[in-house]
């Protein structure tokens, strides 16, 4: 800029400031494919998006310069789609996480695939090189429609600037109608510069999408036939119940006919935790009586899971007398892991209701389920998540999660990483609402925590407390997300279970590897204390069972983000435990049990 | 390992008798077979557009199902394509094949065909062309003809069932066999079902 030579004649200068006026005017993003694209935003009630700027998306985001829609600028485009993921968790409405062309939509694909994994609702927007040169491995080009394809419902490629805003608008109601997920419009910058005087249309999906919404008469028929002559019955209920709003419907039929009910991991919330009839969650490291009932019950009605092996463990044993009821809105779910003996294709709540009609007309069975519910009762006491403090060893992660619940309200969302603190922080959090729970299932993501903490904040009441629970390994990976939340003056309150491992994989290598400890030892990690601080929150250690409460209430009340470094047991495992591919009731509940299975 | 829970131990459990096979399917462990992959033609209407092709072979190519052949053009409706698929896999792998492709949004409708559907592909057979006379009635006996003729070389083309075409190319070994090229299946309903 220094070096170019001022106008030396009074045209040439006159005809600088006109070349300035015809920039100012072609700046200017009214009436474009960019406007287009951001009044498809608009029409879909977006509040939020979450992204990061770049060459091929920054006409759109000059026309988001004109727009009343809040962009929340991230640090890594990884984080944007974490945020956007579990802002549709939290809110249920599809998130939104826009980045550039090449590197920012590559580095989108984890999340993507997260919430493609999760079924959770999403809309990426990319930027793509102009259309005249897709092909030609442009700068900052990727074949982003290409990359996607196998982790969104669907994927556009926009290449009509007239059409843009109704593609845009179809990506929304792909993502949140039927089986909720991912999907991306690749946006190239001729399309999103280019002049159009066309506004977008209404939002539809296209015609040949057409989730199904009642099951079929008869299949509800023979699965109630079944229902009303089980013995031993348990409801599995999944995310689904959640994604389809059939929470209501769920606990309503769990009462009526008293009957014990698990929930998945992503099924979290779908049933409250302290009710007598919750087994809580089933699977690798699940409760001892669910996994129990699970192996025992004779019909297992699945509603909105998708019968995952870290569920299931081994098929050959999963469930293995029961006959299968599985309720799911994809049918390519039903029978592909387990065999469903009445297969309800349908959403979850209307099938529920369907279920519901059809026990009405038969003699109540409640009463013949007695004698199973006092032997799940039985299995609670049995097998209790009660977990010891020895004053000999360090402070327990168990207890943290216990007093940070204690500490917060019943509402309050809880997001995690991925790993060991992720499974003491479902197993001793008390859950009883749906969308309170957020975290990477399927993908299993780590450093998910804190980017969807910022997604959740903004999605959840102002008077709801979000706390992030992660570990040392899983919050390295996304800690850079920490400035945003300082930036936008996030109440957060991010709870690092630190062990100095990669605690899940250490683990692993002391059970099945002999204990041989290679690359899963972290006492490399900063001080998360003083690098919170240097980010501008608040930083807490505490490294004794003294230091926590107090410490805990400090980080809750402060209204801002705040991170405390938790230095807990190193060699502290998480139990019960079902290994991959073992039977779930045969799950070990301390290391010795490993040798049995 | 530190750390555990109170409870009885693996072995001080009762555990079921019953058990599944490796497709979820609860069996009777006496009798316990696995199912046999069987042939099946399936017959996929689509949108007619870019990418679609794409997204049919990356999903079974990342679902491992087994896939003989693929084959795909216009159809009488002018944005609508037609896939004909022939995949081999067990009865729970067809099924499941069948509701992955239905999933894809751009895929409007999935048929599995019949057995007795016509059923035909095509192959170019170029051969050595010293016996002309002789590959052009090879050709004829199975319905087929030369289609190119030059100094060297004789080009036939053969149209008919998959097992008419692979008996085909076996006999046109004879006349040492230059150069092969095969179509995958292209199938319809017979009479006046519709292939939907």
């Amino acid at each position: 800029m220094s070096e170019q030579v001022p106008p030396t004649t009074q045209t040439e200068a006159e005809a600088a400031a006109e070349d300035a006026d015809a920039e100012e005017v072609a700046a200017s993003s009214a009436g474009t494919g960019a406007a287009s694209v951001v009044t498809a935003l608009e029409n879909a009630g977006v509040e939020y998006l979450f992204g990061v700027q770049g060459g091929a998306i920054m006409p759109v985001y000059d026309a988001l310069y004109d727009s009343d829609l809040n962009h929340v600028t991230m640090a890594h485009e990884q984080g944007a789609a974490h945020a956007a993921d579990a802002y549709g968790i939290v809110s249920g409405d599809p998130g939104v996480c826009l980045a550039t062309s090449g590197p920012g939509a590559t580095n989108l694909v984890t999340g993507i695939a997260d919430a493609s994994m999760d079924s959770d609702p999403m809309v990426a927007l990319t930027g793509q090189v102009p259309t005249d040169l897709v092909g030609n491995d442009a700068f900052q080009e990727t074949d982003t429609t290409g990359v996607t394809d196998p982790i969104t419902k669907t994927n556009y490629f926009a290449s009509d600037e007239d059409t843009v805003g109704d593609v845009v608008g179809e990506a929304f109601a792909v993502a949140d109608e039927g089986r909720q997920g991912p999907t991306l419009v690749d946006l190239p910058k001729d399309v999103t510069q280019a002049e159009t005087d066309r506004d977008p249309g209404e939002a539809e999906t296209s015609d040949t999408y057409n989730p199904p919404e009642e099951a079929d008469e008869a299949a509800v028929e023979a699965a109630a036939d079944a229902i009303s002559a089980a013995e031993k019955p348990v409801i599995l209920a999944g995310g689904g119940v959640i994604k389809g709003e059939a929470t209501d419907e769920l606990r309503a039929f769990a009462r009526e006919y008293e009957i014990p009910v698990i929930t998945t991991m992503p099924g979290i919330g779908a049933y409250p935790e302290d009710d007598d009839l919750s087994l809580e969650v089933a699977g690798m490291h699940g409760t001892g009586y669910a996994n129990m009932a699970i192996t025992h019950c004779d019909v297992l009605l699945g509603i909105g899971t998708r019968f995952d092996d870290r569920l299931t463990g081994g098929v050959d044993s999963f469930a293995p007398e029961a006959e299968v009821v599985h309720v799911d809105i994809d049918p390519a779910e039903v029978s592909k892991n387990v065999h469903a003996d009445y297969p309800l294709i349908g959403d979850a709540g209307r099938v529920i209701d369907q279920l519901d009609d059809e026990l009405d007309r038969r003699p109540d069975p409640s009463d013949r389920y007695a004698e199973w519910r006092d032997e799940v009762q039985a299995w609670k006491s049995e097998y209790p998540m009660d977990y010891a403090t020895p004053d000999d060893e360090p402070l327990k992660p168990q207890f943290v999660v216990e007093v940070l619940d204690e500490a917060t309200g019943d509402d309050t969302v809880v997001t995690t990483g991925v790993g060991q603190h992720q499974m003491w922080a479902f197993q001793f959090w008390n859950y009883t609402e749906p969308r309170t729970w957020v975290s990477s299932h399927g993908l299993g993501t780590m450093g998910y925590g804190l980017p969807a903490a910022i997604g959740a904040r903004l999605a959840a009441d102002d008077d709801q407390s979000v706390v992030c629970f992660e570990g040392d390994g899983s919050f390295l990976m996304t800690i850079q997300e920490l400035s945003v939340a300082v930036r936008e003056n996030m109440d957060i309150t991010v709870a690092v279970l630190n062990n100095e491992y990669v605690g899940m994989v250490r683990q692993w290598q002391d059970g099945f590897f002999e204990g041989r400890r290679m690359a899963s030892e972290y006492s490399w990690c900063p001080d998360f204390a003083k690098l919170a601080e240097a980010f501008g929150a608040r930083g807490f250690t505490v490294a004794d069972y003294d230091g926590v409460e107090e410490a805990v209430e400090a980080a809750v009340d402060y209204d801002g983000p705040a991170v405390i470094d938790f230095h807990i047991d190193p060699e502290e495992n998480v139990f019960p435990m079902v290994p991959s591919s073992g039977k779930n009731g045969r799950f070990a509940l301390q290391a010795e049990h490993l040798e049995q299975l | 390992m530190s750390g555990g829970l109170p409870g009885p131990s693996p072995n001080e459990r009762p555990h079921p008798d019953g058990r599944r096979n490796s497709q979820g399917v609860r069996i009777d462990p006496a009798v316990e077979a696995e199912p046999e992959p069987r042939r099946a033609v399936l017959s996929a209407t689509v949108k007619h557009e870019p990418g679609v092709l794409a997204a049919v072979s990356g999903l079974f190519s990342r679902r491992q199902f087994n896939i003989e052949s693929l084959t795909v053009g216009p159809t009488e409706e002018e944005n609508r394509a037609r896939i004909t698929l022939v995949i081999e896999e067990p009865e729970p792998g067809i099924e499941q094949a069948k509701k992955q492709l239905e999933k894809l949004i751009p895929v409007v409708s999935v048929t599995e065909l019949e057995t007795d559907a016509t059923q035909r592909e095509l192959a170019l057979i170029k051969v050595e062309g010293d016996k002309p006379d002789q590959v052009q009635s090879v050709a004829e006996m199975y319905g087929g003809e030369a289609v190119d003729v030059s100094q060297d070389t004789v080009t036939v083309e053969i149209t008919g069932s998959r097992q008419k075409v692979e008996a085909a190319v076996e006999t046109f070994h004879r006349f040492e066999i230059l150069e092969v090229v095969r179509t995958g299946t292209a199938a319809l309903e017979r009479g006046a079902e519709e292939t939907r």
